[in-house]
């Protein structure tokens, strides 16, 4: 029995062990560049997983799209209701945008401020999903190419899937929001707000509860005004993430653990299951020349 | 030449578990049945090649896995699906195993796979879940997958492994 763990397979072990460890250290937390092997392995492996992904996608859709049939029509008059609701609020924005910029101008923004805002989406198609129960990163097709970089958020229709976290020079990886926690190095919380009362609320997504699949959104104040059924949108303070981007509902608000502030939980948007095509929101770029030359 | 082919075949499989299976799996159950195909492959060539065979390729698809899908570290599948296969190896290695033996020891080696993953994320901190939960959400969930792609694949495979060590046998006897 004992010469299972003979001398030299022990060593072998205790090696091994230590490689996992210093593996483990070197790569654990928020690395700003990935090595170039890396790279190369995740660009050949996702030329060809995008090859499987996407038409497995389609078909497994066309099937969908089968047995969904009778409920087209509901969903068509929903539709219509909402071209009409945005042929309305559109007449408004307009004014509104052009109101902004007038503003703008007349109060001399500089060019970085003017264009804060102006998004860019990215449509991504995504490539593969990891096998990993406590890791669910998503690949997509989408790299430095072509602009990507860490840390942009990715959304669908629906609301924000994750965060970008590495990028290679044609694919990149998302950490999907189920990956969020106070713990973790490698993803930051995210300031968030509620949608119409955007400047009065504030809250920070920090966890992820695994069991209840529910985001938690913590240091909500006491006088805060949001409540049950709220939408939570990105409030994009910290500049980091954009504004504005959907996540979630409120679910149940309660008393934080100290007292002090309160514990919103949200049901998220978007499911992350068979998603084929996520946008990636790209912040506009500025030179810091620009800025002293307005 | 033959073990080309093995690592051919694991490659497709690797590539087709990340892309094609999450289309096969049942919507409420995405995240509930998560497919190990490659690590069975390699509980394979520990039961019917060698153990150090099964060492390489747990750890060279392990680390793949590990680049390919970063999201927090690399090592925990290149450590685990290496170890796992080398200790199963040197159980059973070169015992005559019947189909039965072959699915219990497949699925022992999940439930340590999958146990081995959640602990070291525990440590660390990237899952919240307590291990009761993990266990009936997606552990014993995604066994049965396993177990019912061991039976389709057991044949064709275990061939392919013993193929491979008759000839490495009889090229060593020449």
């Amino acid at each position: 029995m004992f010469n299972f763990l003979k001398n030299k397979r022990l060593f072998m072990l205790m090696v091994g062990f230590l490689v996992l460890i210093v593996l483990i250290g070197l790569t654990i937390g928020g690395r700003e560049k990935i090595t170039w092997p890396e790279r190369f392995l995740k660009d050949t492996v996702g030329f060809v997983q995008q090859l499987i992904y996407r038409p497995a996608g389609a078909i497994a859709g066309f099937f969908q799209d089968i047995s969904q049939l009778n409920e087209v029509y509901k969903e068509n008059e929903q539709f219509r209701m909402m071209a009409a609701a945005y042929a309305r609020d559109k007449v408004e924005y307009n004014f509104l945008k052009s109101e902004n910029e007038r503003l703008m101008k007349e109060l001399e923004f500089k060019i970085h401020q003017e264009q804060m805002y102006d998004y860019k989406y990215m449509i991504a198609q995504v490539i593969s999903v990891n096998n990993d129960a406590n890791n669910r990163t998503i690949n997509i097709n989408l790299g430095s190419k072509h602009g990507v970089e860490k840390n942009m958020a990715v959304v669908t229709s629906d609301g924000l899937v994750g965060i970008v976290n590495s990028v290679s020079a044609f694919y990149a990886s998302v950490t999907p929001y189920t990956e969020l926690s106070t713990t973790s190095t490698t993803f930051n919380a995210i300031s968030a707000t509620v949608m119409g009362k955007e400047t009065e609320s504030f809250g920070i997504l920090s966890d992820y509860d695994t069991e209840q699949e529910r985001l938690i959104m913590s240091k909500i104040g006491e006088e805060d005004p949001m409540v049950q059924g709220d939408i939570v949108i990105t409030s994009g303070l910290g500049n980091i993430y954009p504004r504005g981007l959907r996540i979630g509902e409120i679910e149940s608000l309660k008393v934080g653990d100290f007292g002090l502030t309160y514990v919103a939980e949200i049901k998220p948007f978007a499911n992350l299951n068979k998603l084929t095509e996520v946008f990636v929101v790209a912040a506009p770029s500025y030179d810091e020349e620009e800025e002293t030359t307005p | 030449m033959s073990m080309n082919r093995i690592v051919l075949l694991m490659l497709a499989i690797f590539l087709v578990e990340g892309s094609l299976i999450p289309w096969l799996i049942p919507d409420s159950y995405g995240d509930r049945i998560i497919p190990h195909f490659t690590f069975v492959i390699v509980i394979f060539s520990a039961l019917y090649g060698s153990r150090h065979q099964a060492l390489f390729l747990g750890m060279g698809f392990g680390l793949l896995q590990d680049v390919i899908y970063y999201g927090h570290m690399i090592g925990p599948h290149f450590f685990f699906m290496g170890l796992i296969g080398y200790l199963v190896g040197v159980v059973l290695e070169r015992k005559k195993t019947t189909l039965l033996l072959a699915i219990s020891v497949v699925g022992f080696a999940c439930l340590a796979y999958d146990s081995a993953l959640y602990f070291v994320y525990s440590v660390f901190k990237f899952t919240n879940g307590s291990y009761p939960w993990a266990l009936i959400q997606y552990i014993l969930p995604s066994l049965f997958l396993q177990l019912v792609f061991t039976l389709c694949i057991y044949v064709p495979v275990r061939k392919m492994f013993e193929k491979r060590m008759r000839s490495a046998e009889s090229s060593e006897e020449l």
